[in-house]
């Protein structure tokens, strides 16, 4: 079979693209020239450079992918002459690899006369230098201080492959760039060339270092400097290394791929040398290779002795964030191989680097005529999984994975970087965000700063005593229905880094921290996370947080202070992170606010509930004309006014995840002295606001509670801002934000100052000045009337006689009740069933 | 062979290559142009097809493909298809560009290469997309095409192309059985040896000359197609999108052959969706024109009028009558079915899609909806160019699959009921729902109705995750009571007071009708700062009376505002139509009552 007249019947894998393509590419060249003097080392750089159109047969065996490629130099010894050597083996390429024993390419092997990548100026000697000047020199600049050892970081990375007889190196694309831009764009533009000369450089250090070495070393390069999306790959790509990123939604079954084939000979049982995969096909000898049998048609495969490699085709979609809108996602296949092969699950979201490759497909199985179609794939080099659902929601605090500088949480690239600081160096960046978060939800601008403050969050604080003070921000909204809540709540469940949109009616306390349960196969005790567990260090949204059962409520004790959940319950004791921030919203509890009670009897929750929350904001329907108009307003213009209104500088969802997640990430604000100062001004003064003018009797307005509520926002608002010290200003507003909610929850509608002890005892301050007047009062009229010892009086008529004195004032039997047994306990009184006795 | 000789008709590849070899100037003196320098984009040809089509008025003559045009249509000739793009099979590389011996050839607009290719080592790839199109779900029958191209079309232009054979040496063609001996081509490529191209030749004919019978298998009224999309930006298809496809009709035989080629390995590889798609299904079409069709260009024949404000009132009037006979003289739920019909959603602000106006008749019974409501189905068959119905029952709710979702097995976009194209009619009957217990499916398909109602946004199942794609269709609900699982921006109880049926209306009413609608609803509109002056006062005042009234009635009856002055073919809202708005509300209020 002459070379230069074989068309492309090889075709039989799909891993082997048809030479047709490979020349018309970008004129780049031809891969199997490369291939063959790098690793097969049999065609001469003459014959090679003689015949133009490339060997398509040549092209056949390296098209079989690096991987697979690669183990047909196992049992070749690499040697120290390394050089891409022009083989002498001028035989037709047809038979080359077919007949050639393993050993056969190490003795070939001769210093080479500069050649070139077939096509283009790129010396291979060039190109084998700079890749080991890179490995042997390449330092990262990251460790520079403990570098007393002299070894480069891929020095040192062979060393532990070899020590742990790994089977591959990763490269980081990164490092390249850096070390040499060159090497780096050869090979972005023809990768295929340039690993393998990679692979065989390396082959040449691990022989160096260690002659007995017999496994094959590859190289995987991944983080290139650009990834590509997968709708914008054309056929400019092919050939080229690309970075993708996708979802694997489909894996093929492992697909065992013949790399050398034994066959015997059933009439003397003569075993032959191993066949090689020619072309993806295996040619069984059709006869007897032992002289004194030549029996025809008597080989027969053994399939025990034949190796094979692993081969999976992996589907690899878009991610929803790439798809444009009306549109479907797009797919593309990843060809896998050996350790590759399983890396990826369906469902995982990873990130590929390998090259893009192209094959035609044939008309028919028999046919030799192509077809003018291609089927595209890549050749995966490196797979990687990443999480990146929305925000990034590593806790900076942890760096428990020191070992993985590369961490699969989102980089940011530089650009991007610069965009976000430049958007937090302007001056309006607060009301920016206010107005970008959920936009259409009208108005509740102070709503949307704590809302936004709980985005960003405080810094967690663990002291050395083992105290943690949480950073998240929990949230309460109250309100009438209609208001927009649950809008909220799902926008920002949309937004946040990770979170569990729950609804109170629906939830159960295990539902919601942790439950054991049986697995229905082992039979063993399992534990499986609730809601909050499952949204640690993101959000968790608690719709309809009223019809919560009470019992579930409880659960949220800790969580909320501690953020935690402890089990123990079925022989498993455990307590689980549950770094969250609570955002609940709940209707009052007569469905509608009444106005006549008071806010503790509105919301209708438990007060060590409420005292978790450190917002609080009431979103009350009030009947104002100026805002209906602004209602109505907005409504006309929405449907009158075509163009987009109220669209201008609003930051849209995606830069303002990134604006969130980077902030969460990398911004740390301390407080600064004045701000310290200010705290503590502010909070001396809610303090004493608890005077009642006229009064000795002092309200608690704040708890330390609020201060620490304080600093998290503060904090937060600081982050907002980008900035790493928490200025006065964000105090200033913090306190702002306080008051805000609290004078809208803790009003106390008796006496219209804010009362804490509303919210941390569920009885107002006045309500305890009543009772305390209603006590005295009765005390006194119980003094006067009452002989110490004599007739016992009725309740009843103790209320009237309390009537005749306090006729200004409203009393209820039942008050009295409570102000008699009050003093009853005293041992003042003693209450028998209705009648009153003094002692 | 100078001077525009092409049969853009019958032999559109010709008219392609024909400007091919003058793109790349391999007749004049001037140094050739390297096909790579095109990178798959047009060299002329395009224009020359809009200069056929449009210019010279071909685009009437080019047949319009549907189960019944297949039959005599010719394979790798002209023709039209008009369809919705039901999924996007991504994209495909081709060798685009490639050298015969000296010359260039090109791939493009078909499927597979006339000339040998294999060893050729020039070559450029380019790419092409894949749409596969759907007819639009629930197409009423008058909006095909009723001009019956004449069968012996073919037979004609079988004889022009004949004699073109001779000029051109036209390979493109398909020669006749007796013909293979006598072409020029044939002979030149037997003499050449080359055993493959002429064996391809020989099963091309063949199948040509079957492939009448091998069309037969498709579905009598469902004829879906293959469209292959070369030079347009990305973001002009879009799924759903309803367009009408002017390119080459191809029919592959190879693609056929290949069906029986199924081991796993290459399948599971690659092209999937397509192994699903044998050509002798779903045909295949190199689009060369693509248009964008409103509901205008569904309306058969008639020529564009001007909405005249007198032709307008008068039409609107007539079919006020009509739909106030269809529902029983009930007045009200006319007028609110009136401006059901011409709603559309006309901007969309964040989730807001504004400009939807979905009704609810309420108080209908199993009965009577068997009377009123396929009365009125039968109606907007007649004046809408996309209907559907959906029963709702339990059953229904927990077996059917509301959402398209992605067969991976497949590789291709399952279609669901809700993949409707933009301006489709959408009829709930909620009737003969009963008590009884959703399973998953259900409670997944009515939180899915619940959403598509609201928002008008329907989430594409891709397993993986989910994808929402913005969806426009008027939804008109039967109801006993206030339908909780679609809940409609209008609620109508309806009252008719007669069951007597209505005379059938004459056609030209009904094209009148279908002229009206189609047309008042695209008009623009606006509104006056006066009137915009009385429009808030009024909500203002509204508000303050009644603190139940919220934004979504404030919407309603803007909505309504709109509809209401359109439908006048009026394009800005005049305080006598806002009255009316007020009126009709309050008559909707007092049934509620």
């Amino acid at each position: 079979m002459a070379s230069d007249s074989s068309p492309a019947n090889f075709n039989n894998g799909p891993s082997s693209p048809d030479d047709s393509f490979s020349s018309p590419i970008a004129n780049t060249s031809s891969p199997a020239h490369r291939r063959r003097r790098g690793r097969r080392q049999v065609s001469t750089p003459s014959s090679a450079a003689a015949t133009p159109p490339p060997n398509p047969s040549r092209f056949a065996n390296s098209a079989s992918t690096p991987t697979p490629a690669r183990s047909t130099r196992r049992g070749r010894r690499p040697g120290p002459a390394t050089s891409p050597s022009p083989a002498v083996a001028a035989t037709p390429s047809s038979t080359d690899d077919f007949s050639m024993p393993s050993s056969e390419g190490g003795e070939d092997m001769e210093e080479a006369t500069p050649t070139f990548v077939w096509g283009t100026n790129i010396s291979v000697q060039d190109v084998k230098n700079a890749i080991q000047m890179f490995i042997k020199h390449f330092r990262d600049p990251q460790e520079l201080s403990n570098d007393i050892y002299g070894e480069g970081k891929y020095t040192r990375l062979i060393n532990r492959v070899l020590e742990v007889e790994g089977e591959w190196i990763d490269v980081d694309a990164h490092d390249v760039f850096n070390y040499d831009s060159d090497l780096y764009n050869k090979m972005m533009r023809y990768p295929l060339e340039v690993l393998a000369i990679f692979d065989i450089v390396l082959m040449d250090i691990v022989s160096l270092i260690n002659p007995l070495f017999d496994k094959h070393v590859q190289v995987r390069i991944h983080n290139l400097k650009s990834s590509t999306s997968m709708r914008n790959l054309n056929p400019s790509d092919i050939e080229k290394m690309v970075s993708l990123k996708g979802m694997v939604i489909r894996c093929s079954s492992i697909i065992p791929e013949i790399r050398e084939a034994v066959f015997r000979c059933i009439v003397c049982g003569y075993h032959s040398e191993p066949v090689v995969v020619d072309r993806g096909r295996i040619s069984e000898p059709t006869s007897c290779l032992k002289q004194e049998c030549l029996a025809k048609n008597s080989m027969a495969l053994v399939h025990n002795r034949c190796r094979f490699a692993d081969k999976q085709i992996v589907r690899l979609q878009e991610t929803p964030d790439e798809i444009p809108e009306g549109g479907t996602p797009h797919t593309v296949s990843l060809l896998m191989h050996d350790k590759l092969v399983d890396a990826g699950k369906p469902g995982d979201r990873v990130e590929v680097t390998g090259i893009y490759r192209a094959m035609s497909v044939r008309v028919g199985p028999t046919q030799r005529t192509v077809k003018s179609l291609f089927k595209t794939y890549i050749d995966c080099l490196h797979i990687k999984k990443t999480d990146k659902s929305r925000m990034a929601a590593e806790d900076p605090m942890e760096v428990d994975k020191g070992s993985q500088r590369v961490d699969d949480d989102v980089q940011f690239d530089e650009d991007k970087v610069e965009e976000l600081k430049e958007l937090s160096r302007q001056p309006d960046i607060y009301e920016r965000l206010t107005r970008s978060l959920a936009p259409n939800i009208w108005e509740l601008d102070d709503v949307k700063k704590g809302l936004l403050c709980q985005l960003f969050g405080g810094n967690a604080l663990k002291l050395l005593s083992g105290a943690s003070f949480r950073g998240d921000i929990n949230i309460l909204l109250v309100g009438d229905p209609g208001t927009s809540k649950s809008q909220l709540l799902q926008y920002i469940h949309k937004l946040a880094p990770r979170g569990i949109y729950t609804s109170g009616r629906g939830s159960s306390a295990v539902g919601l921290t942790a439950y054991v349960a049986k697995d229905p196969e082992t039979g063993e005790t399992v534990l499986e996370s609730g809601a909050l567990v499952l949204s640690d260090r993101g959000i968790c949204c608690i719709d309809e947080f009223d019809k919560m059962s009470d019992n579930a409520r409880s659960m949220l004790h800790e969580v909320m202070e501690q953020q935690t959940v402890s089990i123990a319950k079925a022989g498993i004791i455990a307590s689980l992170n549950a770094r969250t921030s609570v955002l609940a919203c709940a209707n009052p509890s007569g469905s509608r606010y009444n106005p006549r009670l008071s806010v503790i009897d509105n919301i209708h929750l438990p007060p060590t509930l409420l005292s978790r929350f450190d917002l609080i904001y009431l979103i009350l329907d009030k009947a104002d004309e100026q805002t209906d108009r602004r209602l109505a307003k907005h409504i006309v213009s929405l449907h009158f006014e075509d163009t987009e209104i109220a669209e201008h500088d609003v930051i849209d969802l995606a830069t303002l995840t990134a604006y969130v997640s980077y902030a969460r990430k990398n911004i740390h604000p301390k407080l600064s002295d004045e701000a310290a100062e200010e705290l503590t001004r502010g909070y001396v003064e809610m303090r004493k606001r608890g005077n009642f003018p006229g009064s000795s009797k002092k309200v608690i307005t704040a708890t330390p509670r609020q201060i620490e509520s304080l600093i998290r926002l503060s904090e937060a608002l600081a982050r907002i801002r980008f900035s790493e010290t928490v200025e006065m200003r964000d105090v200033t507003e913090a306190f702002r934000l306080l008051e805000v909610a609290m004078q809208q929850s803790a009003t106390d509608h008796s006496t219209g100052t804010i009362d804490m002890d509303l919210i941390t005892t569920g009885v107002s301050a006045s309500e305890r000045m009543r009772r305390e007047t209603l006590l005295s009062a009765t005390r006194n009229i119980i003094m006067d009337k009452l002989q110490l010892g004599g007739p016992s009086i009725r309740l009843l008529e103790l209320l009237d006689e309390m009537k005749k004195q306090n006729s200004g004032t409203e009393i209820h039997l039942h008050d009295l009740r409570t102000a008699v047994a009050t003093l009853a306990s005293e041992g003042f009184v003693v209450l028998h069933g209705d009648s009153v006795k003094r002692m | 062979m100078g001077g525009p000789t092409y049969d853009c008709l019958a032999n559109p590849l010709g008219a392609v290559r024909l400007t091919f070899e003058k793109a790349i100037g391999s007749e004049s003196e001037t140094p050739p142009t390297h096909p790579s320098a095109f990178n798959g984009k047009d060299w002329g040809a395009l224009e020359l097809f809009r200069h056929f089509l449009f210019q010279e008025s071909g685009l009437s003559q080019v047949p319009i493909l549907n189960p019944k045009t297949l039959r005599w249509v010719q394979p790798n000739s002209l023709v039209r298809y008009r369809g919705m793009i039901q999924d996007m099979l991504g994209n495909e590389f081709y060798a685009g560009a490639y050298k015969d011996g000296n010359l260039w050839r090109t791939n493009k607009f078909m499927d597979v290469s006339q000339y040998p290719m294999g060893s050729s080592p020039d070559m450029c790839i380019w790419e092409r997309r894949l749409l596969y199109c759907v007819p639009v779900p629930g197409q009423s029958p008058w909006t095909e095409p009723s001009s019956e191209m004449e069968p012996n079309w073919s037979s004609q232009t079988r004889e022009k192309r004949r004699r073109m054979d001779d000029e051109d040496d036209d390979p493109m063609d398909l020669v006749p059985d007796d013909e293979i001996k006598s072409s020029p081509i044939t002979k030149k490529m037997r003499e050449d040896g080359l055993p493959s191209p002429s064996q391809s030749m020989d099963t091309k004919t063949t199948s040509s000359s079957s492939i009448t019978s091998t069309f037969q298998s498709v579905d009598k009224d469902n004829l879906p197609c293959l469209v292959k999309i070369y030079d347009s930006p990305e973001s002009e298809l879009k799924l759903n999108d309803v367009f009408e496809f002017i390119g080459v009709l191809t029919f592959d035989s190879e693609l056929a052959v290949e069906k029986d080629d199924n081991d796993e390995l290459s399948n599971s590889f690659y092209d999937d969706a397509l192994v699903h798609l044998p050509p002798n299904k779903v045909p295949r079409l190199h689009c060369l024109i693509h248009r964008k069709l409103a509901v205008q260009d569904f309306l058969p024949g008639s020529p564009i009028i001007e909405p005249k404000p007198h032709l307008v009132k008068e039409t609107r009037e007539a079919l006020f009558r009509h739909l106030t006979a269809v529902l029983g003289n009930d007045e009200v739920a006319a007028h609110f079915v009136l401006l059901h019909l011409l709603s559309k959603v006309h901007a969309r602000v964040d989730d807001v899609a504004v400009g939807k106006l979905s009704l609810n008749l309420t108080g209908l019974s199993k009965e009577s909806v068997s009377v009123f409501g396929t009365r009125l189905s039968d109606t907007f068959k007649n004046l809408l160019p996309f209907t559907n119905c959906m029963p709702l029952t339990l059953e229904y709710l927990n077996t059917a699959s509301l959402a398209p979702k992605k067969d991976y097995q497949a590789n291709r976009l399952v279609p669901g009921v809700l993949q409707l194209a933009e301006g489709s009619h959408l009829m709930v009957d909620e009737t003969r729902l009963e008590s009884g217990s959703l399973n998953s499916t259900g409670i997944e398909n009515t939180k899915l109705l619940k959403k598509f109602i609201e928002f008008q946004k329907v989430e594409y199942d891709f397993q993986y995750y989910k994808v929402e794609m913005a969806t426009d269709v008027q939804l008109l609900i039967f109801s006993e009571g206030k339908s909780n699982i679609v809940p409609a921006d209008v609620i109508v109880p309806f009252q008719p007071s007669c069951l007597e049926s209505t005379e059938t209306p004459v056609a030209e009413a009904l094209e009148a009708w279908r002229w009206y609608l189609a047309t008042v609803r695209s008009l623009p509109h606006s509104i006056g700062s006066e009137i915009q002056k009385v429009v808030e006062d009024d909500l203002v005042a509204a508000r303050q009376t009644d603190r139940s009234l919220g934004s979504r009635d404030f919407s309603r009856w803007l909505t309504m505002a709109r509809l209401i002055s359109s439908s006048f073919g009026e394009t800005s809202l005049s305080k006598e139509h806002w009255e009316m708005v007020k009126e009709m509300e309050r008559l909707r209020r007092e049934r509620l009552k």
